[in-house]
Formats: C-alpha cells, structure tokens, sequence
C-alpha cells in the first residue's frame, strides 16, 4: 500500500510545525545566536547540513515569523541574516537548551564525539519537562546511584547501561533518562518501580543499570 | 461490497482486544497480563457496504524482533497487505503510545489513533488535546471507551474513510548521522513495493535480521554491517530519538489541569501490593493462591465432569444397536474415546481457562509471575514460562503452543519438556480418579509429589547440562481492574479452541485405534512380549496395556487398566504400593499422540520423538527405582 504524498497541509501551522522544517529554523536561530545576533547568510548557510532551498525557505519561515530580519549590505551578494529582539530570545533559549543536553551528555558518555551527537539529536524532540530534569542532573554533577542500591523512594533516572535491544525495550516501555521515577519496593529478584504512573517489576541485573538520583527540590 | 483489513496495534494492557469486542461483541480475548495474546485474533463486522476485518495482535511495547509477540505482529503488519490499522494509545501515558504510532507512520500504515482511559487521565488531571495531536500527525485521533462503547461509532466512521487519508503523517526526522546512513542505504534496498525504503533502512539500522533480505546481495550485507559499525549506537540513537520525539508530541498535545489523583484507588493498590509482593508473604500467598486454585479445580472439575458423564454415557448407549463387526467397533470407540476426554478434560480445561483468564484481568496474575519467577529462574526459566505451565495442567497438547511466549527455541523446548511433570487433566484424573480411589487420597498426593520432585531433578539435571542465558524480567504490573466477564469468556474461548478442534478429533482417533488394536487382540499380544517393564515395575502383565496404549488416548488408562485387569474392585489385585507406582509411572511422561503431534509441530519429528521417548523412559525408570527404594526403606 502506497499513500499518494500531497503537500504537507501544515505550511500555515507554524506553532505545531514538527517537521524538517521547525529542526532547520531552530538550527538557523542557534548559528545565528551563537554568532551573536547577525551573520552573512552565505556563512550561515553552509553550517546547516540540509539542502540549500530548504534553508532558504526556512529563512522566509522565519521572517515571516518575524524571528529574523535579513539585511542588505553594500555590496549586492552581502545579505546579513539579523535576529529581531524575539528572535534573540528564542535563540537564547536554544542554545541554553543545547548546553545543557551537551553538558549533560559530556557527563553520561565518555566519547565526545557521542556525546554531541546525542545532544544534536535531542535538542529538537525533548518536552521542556524532561528538559528541566536533566538540567538539574547537570547541575548536580553526580553520577547517580544505581536503582538497587538507592534508597530515598522517590528521584530522577539519570543513566541507562543496557546494551542494544534491552535499552530500547526500556526507553520504550517509557523508563528514560530525566524521569521521575519512584522505587516502592525491593524483593530478591527485582525492584518494583513506578514511572509516569506504571508500575515495572524490574530485575534486579537491569535495575542495577539505571542510575538514579535524588531531586532536592521536591 | 467493499472491504477493509484493519490491524490492531498497542501496547500490552490498552484495551485492544475490548476495543475489539465492544466493535463486533465478544470474540476476541482481551489481556491484562503482557504477553498472553501469541498470536493474531481476528474479527468481521459489516458496516453499511464495507466489510471490516480487524486483526488483534499481541501487544509490544515497540516494533521490533526481540520477543515472539513482537515478531507475531511484525508479521502481521508486513506480511497482511493492510488497509490501515487502529492504533490504541493510553491516555495516562500518551508517549509511550505514540512510540508505536510513530513507527507505524515510518512504515506509512495510515492510522487512526484511538485513545483508551481517558477517564482515568481525566481523574489524575491529565488532558488531551485531540485536534492539536490530529494536527501533529496528520492522523485521526478519536477518545474512545470500550466498556460504555463511547467514541465507538466514531472510531468505525473514520476507520471506513481510512483510504481517504491521503497525507503519509508526520515523520520522524533523525540525528543526521542517521540520516546520512539512511539515505547511504537507500539505492541498495530492493523494494517490493509493500514497504516503504526509508523503513526498511531503519529497520537495518536498528539490526533487525528479518530485514537484511531486502539488501541486494551479500557485499551489500557486509557493507551495511559496516555502516553499523561506523555507528556504533546507532540502534540506540534511533530509539531515544523517537522516544524523544513521541515524548515532545506527548508534551505538546497534553495538560495537567490538576495533580488531584484518585489517592484513595492508589492507596488501595499500594497496600494490597505491599502484601502480594512482600518478599516473604507475596511467594507464600502465591504459592497457597496457586494451590487454593487447583484444589477448586478438582472439586469442580469432579462435579462437571459427573454431568458430561451421564450426557456420554447416554450418547453411547443409543450407538448399541451396530452389531460386532470391525466398523462398529472403529465407531462405537472412537466415540468412546471422544467421550472419554470430553468428560475428563473438557471441563478442566474450560474451567481452568476461566479462572487464569479471572487472574490475568484482575491484575493478580503478574503479581503471581513475578513472585513464582523467583523459583522459575531457580531452574533456569524465565517469568514468561508461568504462562505455558500452568496451561499445562488444563491439556498439555493445546498448552504446547502456548510455550511460544518464550523468546528463544531453547527455552521453549525445555519449558515444553516439564509438561512431562506437569499433570494434565486427563493425568490428573488418572491419580484421582485411580490412586486416589483404590489407594485413599493421600497416595494420590503422593503421586503429585512424587512428579514435582521428578520435575526438580530433571530441571537441574537440564540446567547443568545445556546452558540457558537468564532472561532478566522486566513485566509491567497493570493497575487491578474488575474483570469484565464477557472478556474473561471471550479469552477463554479462544484458548479452549486448540484444544477442541485439534485435540478433540485426536482423541477419537487415539480410542478408535485402541479399539481395532483390542480386538484383534494385538494388546495383548505387546502386553505379554514387555513383561520386562512389568517386572521392573512389580506389576501384573496387563497393567502393561493401559501403560503402553494409554499413550493413544490418557482418558482411557482408567478404563483399559479395569477391562485389562477383569475387575472393577482394583484393590483386591493390586497393593497400595503397586498402585502408587502404576500411577507415577502413568503420568510422568509426555502424556499421550496428542501432546506428541502437537510438539511434532513446533519443535520438529527429531526433538519432539526424542523427547517423548526420554520422558516416558525416565518416568519408567523413576517408578521402579522408587519401588526398590521404598522396599529397602520398608526393611529397616
């Protein structure tokens, strides 16, 4: 079975926009934040890995948003992308969040090259929630204790050490980094857990896995 | 006449398989414990001039080639050219729903996204906006409730305009080192048409083997082994990415209006978990559950069974008219045997279906699980292995399927083998019905020991011998519900349906062949020529042929051992002792053809013979060495 692909009917719902489009205007808004607020487009266009027409309509996204404003400067090839005051505010955020997810991946994964990919990944898709708990993990700057040897009931996941499809079982099953996770009880071959309102019986070899670490705020 | 194949996808616990029986009445089963749907369950219903056909499939938490379950519907997905397909979210945790629906979106299924519990988020203060999640993903979203059929009617309406759905949805777009080896792949990919490239590549990305059939040739194998290499967690990457994604959906589209939680329901739960998971009442309270069970079983089973007696025995009286020829005979024991199991298994099996399906939907049964995996991963079995053994005391032949819930063959073969120790009905019936009354009850409780403890030393013996890779347990506990009976029924049904439509006619034709064997005296004829297992046994010769031939049809031992015997009165022949053992060496073993044919099937001629061989065999062996032993015992 085949669907026929018409074009997206999204174009006029920027707010929900998900697609390539809302990770390319993000990607734009970082590189120009973190260039300070103005850039030639012809440097910027190059950092975004995606095809040419695409930043460019992503660009006119973002005008039309009044996100950015694009400049002319003397010569006819000199245009200047330039963040408007709410452009720069959505950039701040973005960047702030990108710290924090790379900081945070710098802590969890020894490879750094791992460590930005992941990050790069994430930036786009992470509800704020989660976002918020991992910047907490971050500023903790600790490891996290493993679910079977934690003790104060109530935390955040901060690491999952599985391998391959055991990991994506869990991260399926919705037990994932920056959750709240609560420890209700511990018999002798597992751990009883409740995130996001489940209840898991978790082997004690994959609890041992998951690092957990207390939220001070709560 | 127009017609619509739908699929049924979601996780374990969301309500499909309700949601199928509140669209066309009670004809699927419905879980509440995470695995026991194997296989696909279908239904019809006509609506106006479409006739819809819905394939319930076993719920997975994702898709993917790690479990049975996700492979059954990973099949059913790709395999049934499908219109479109429902796919049942949970409102109370709407990410870990949209996990799936984003994977069937990247296998461009259009869908309409049913969300199941709404009430139940509503209480815990969650809300949901429909329109805003139709607009992320370009897919239908319709509240639904199984139980008061709301959003129901709904839900058909935008199922029957599935096709028009002409948007393929929302995509999930990946890391672009991801996306780099996915379009890397691309031009390698032979596509048949039914799948779409870009999901193929993800799947190879994500190292599911099934998938590597799509790449052209070998070299191309060997170069997208090395592209995963290139990438080492790139199987990882793919899945956080979409979690992330469906968890980004989940935020966006949900509301926490209040944090006022149905405390009183949660307190209730959490006081009644701390007592059925305590690390020493919950094993204890299992263990006299299980047995409370059992013991209401027999006592049932007893009373039933007394019922359908009368029912056959009328049946077969009015077949007196045949004269003696070898026809009547074929048909007067076919019959017989037929009758045989439908009085002695028919309402175990039926009544014991009904009250594992009452556990499952309480939510009881996985709180058991996970309390008996204590003793299963003692012998080397995973928690998943409850399931298939304790069907096993309803009929082994129609629980032999069952063990299909196990992940790998291994563990499925060996789980099957300890249906040599675990008593069927028709072997329960043989240590009640025999032992228990010529020997006294308490001989007949011997008899259960003695199996359990030949179980303990064959699953050691099994377990030092081949090695077996613990499978962690890691099984969602559903929140306790009131069973809905029409479900319970509906699953047991399904369950008894191997049982009658293959098992049934096996039973026949085992007494027909009995029959025709006995009266051209061949019976008789082996009885006298393995008078060396007698012996061993300290058995009278004819107790030979209820042993050998009620291989053919277990239900029948009783009557052969009587017929074989010429008397009723049993325990004028035979001492307490003899009895004890005749009835141990009755039932440990792979029971009877019927078990037999059905692990021909799954586990191949070799393996099945072989281990039906070795089985009755140990069971052989067991009995007279108890005899010896309980003879020196007795001297001193």
């Amino acid at each position: 079975m085949k669907l026929i692909r018409k074009s997206k009917k999204s174009k006029d719902k920027d707010s929900t926009d998900l697609d390539l489009l809302r990770t390319v205007k993000e990607d734009i808004l970082e590189v120009v934040g973190r260039a300070g607020g103005k850039i030639l487009l012809r440097i910027m266009k190059p950092e975004i890995a995606v095809s040419q027409s695409t930043v460019t309509k992503a660009v006119e996204k973002l005008e039309e948003e009044n996100l950015v404003e694009i400049i002319q400067g003397k010569e006819a090839s000199e245009k200047y992308i330039h963040l408007t005051e709410e452009g720069q505010n959505r950039a701040d955020t973005i960047i702030e969040k990108h710290s924090v997810l790379e900081n945070y991946f710098k802590e969890k994964r020894r490879d750094k090259r791992e460590a930005i990919e992941a990050t790069n990944i994430l930036e786009h898709y992470i509800s704020s929630e989660v976002l918020d708990n991992i910047k907490k993990l971050a500023s903790f700057q600790k490891e996290g204790t493993p679910i079977t040897e934690y003790t104060s009931g109530e935390g955040f996941i901060t690491d999952i050490k599985l391998n391959g499809k055991l990991f994506e079982r869990i991260i399926s099953m919705g037990i994932y980094p920056g959750e709240k996770i609560r420890i209700i009880r511990k018999i002798p071959n597992a751990v009883i857990i409740e995130v996001d309102n489940k209840k898991f019986a978790l082997d004690r070899d994959i609890a041992c896995h998951i690092k957990v670490l207390k939220n001070e705020n709560a | 006449m127009k017609t619509l194949k739908i699929l049924l996808i979601g996780q374990p616990n969301v309500g499909k398989s309700s949601l199928v029986n509140a669209i066309v009445g009670s004809r699927v089963t419905v879980s509440n414990y995470p695995g026991t749907t194997v296989e696909v369950a279908e239904a019809w219903k006509k609506i106006h001039d479409t006739e819809i056909r819905f394939i319930d499939t076993p719920g997975i938490y994702s898709i993917s080639d790690k479990s049975e379950e996700e492979k059954v519907t990973e099949k059913a997905i790709f395999e049934e050219k499908v219109d479109g397909a429902i796919v049942v979210a949970d409102a109370t945790s709407l990410e870990r729903s949209l996990y799936i629906a984003l994977q069937i979106l990247e296998a461009e299924i259009p869908f309409v996204l049913a969300i199941n519990f709404v009430e139940d988020a509503e209480k815990k203060g969650i809300k949901i906006d429909y329109k805003k999640l139709e607009d992320l993903l370009y897919m239908p979203v319709v509240p639904i409730n199984p139980l008061t059929r709301k959003g129901v009617n709904n839900l058909i309406e935008k199922v029957i305009n599935i096709k028009n759905l002409t948007n393929p949805g929302f995509k999930v777009i990946y890391d672009d080192h991801i996306e780099k080896a996915l379009e890397e792949l691309t031009p390698y990919i032979e596509n048949d048409g039914k799948l779409p490239v870009r999901f193929i590549a993800l799947r190879i990305l994500e190292e599911d083997e099934d998938f590597f059939k799509y790449l052209k040739d070998k070299k191309i194998i060997n170069r997208a082994k090395e592209i995963l290499k290139e990438h080492p967690k790139v199987a990882e990457d793919i899945a956080i990415t979409r979690y992330g994604t469906a968890s980004f959906i989940a935020g966006k589209v949900t509301r926490i209006t209040s944090l006022a939680l149905t405390k009183k329901k949660k307190k209730f739960e959490e006081r009644f978990d701390s007592i059925i998971l305590h690390k020493l009442w919950g094993p204890i309270i299992t263990f006299f559950s299980l047995l409370l069970i059992f013991a209401l079983l027999l006592y049932l089973g007893n009373l039933v069974q007394g019922f359908f007696m009368e029912l056959t025995n009328d049946l077969s009286a009015s077949l007196k008219f045949l004269k003696h020829s070898m026809l009547s005979i074929a048909l007067s024991q076919s019959l017989t045997g037929l009758a045989a199991g439908i009085s002695i298994a028919f309402p175990y099996v039926l009544l014991f279906y009904l009250i594992l399906g009452l556990l499952e939907d309480t939510g009881l049964l996985s709180r058991f699980i996970v309390n008996t995996e204590r003793f299963l991963r003692k012998i080397g079995l995973p928690a998943k292995s409850f399931i298939p053994l304790a069907l096993g005391l309803g009929c082994t032949a129609a629980a032999t399927r069952s063990t299909r819930v196990l992940s790998t063959k291994k563990e499925q073969f060996y789980t099957a083998s300890l249906f040599a120790f675990v008593p069927c009905s028709s072997r329960i019936a043989i240590i009640m019905g025999i032992v228990g009354f010529y020997g006294g009850r308490i001989l007949a409780l011997y008899v259960f020991a003695t199996l359990a403890v030949a179980g303990l030393i064959w699953s050691f013996v099994i377990k030092k011998t081949i090695h077996i890779k613990h499978e962690p347990l890691l099984l969602e506990l559903p929140p306790y519900r009131k069973p809905m009976i029409s479900n319970v029924l509906a699953k047991s049904w399904l369950r008894m349906k191997d049982f009658v439509y293959i098992v049934m006619p096996l039973l026949a034709i085992g007494g027909m062949s009995y029959g025709i064997l006995n009266s051209l005296k061949i019976t008789q004829y082996v009885a006298s020529s393995f008078s060396i297992i007698s012996s061993w046994l300290d058995l009278p010769d004819a107790t030979v042929i209820p042993l050998f031939f009620g291989f053919l049809q277990k239900d029948l031992t009783g009557g052969m051992l009587i017929s074989a015997m010429g008397t009723t009165d049993l325990s004028t022949l035979l001492t307490p002792l003899q009895i004890y053992i005749f009835g141990t060496a009755a039932t440990v073993g792979i029971p009877c053809i019927n078990a037999l044919v059905m692990f021909i099937k799954e586990f191949g001629v070799k393996n099945a013979v072989g281990l039906t061989a070795a089985s009755i065999i140990y069971g052989f062996l067991l009995s007279g060495l108890l005899w010896r032993a309980i003879l020196l015992v007795g001297r001193f």
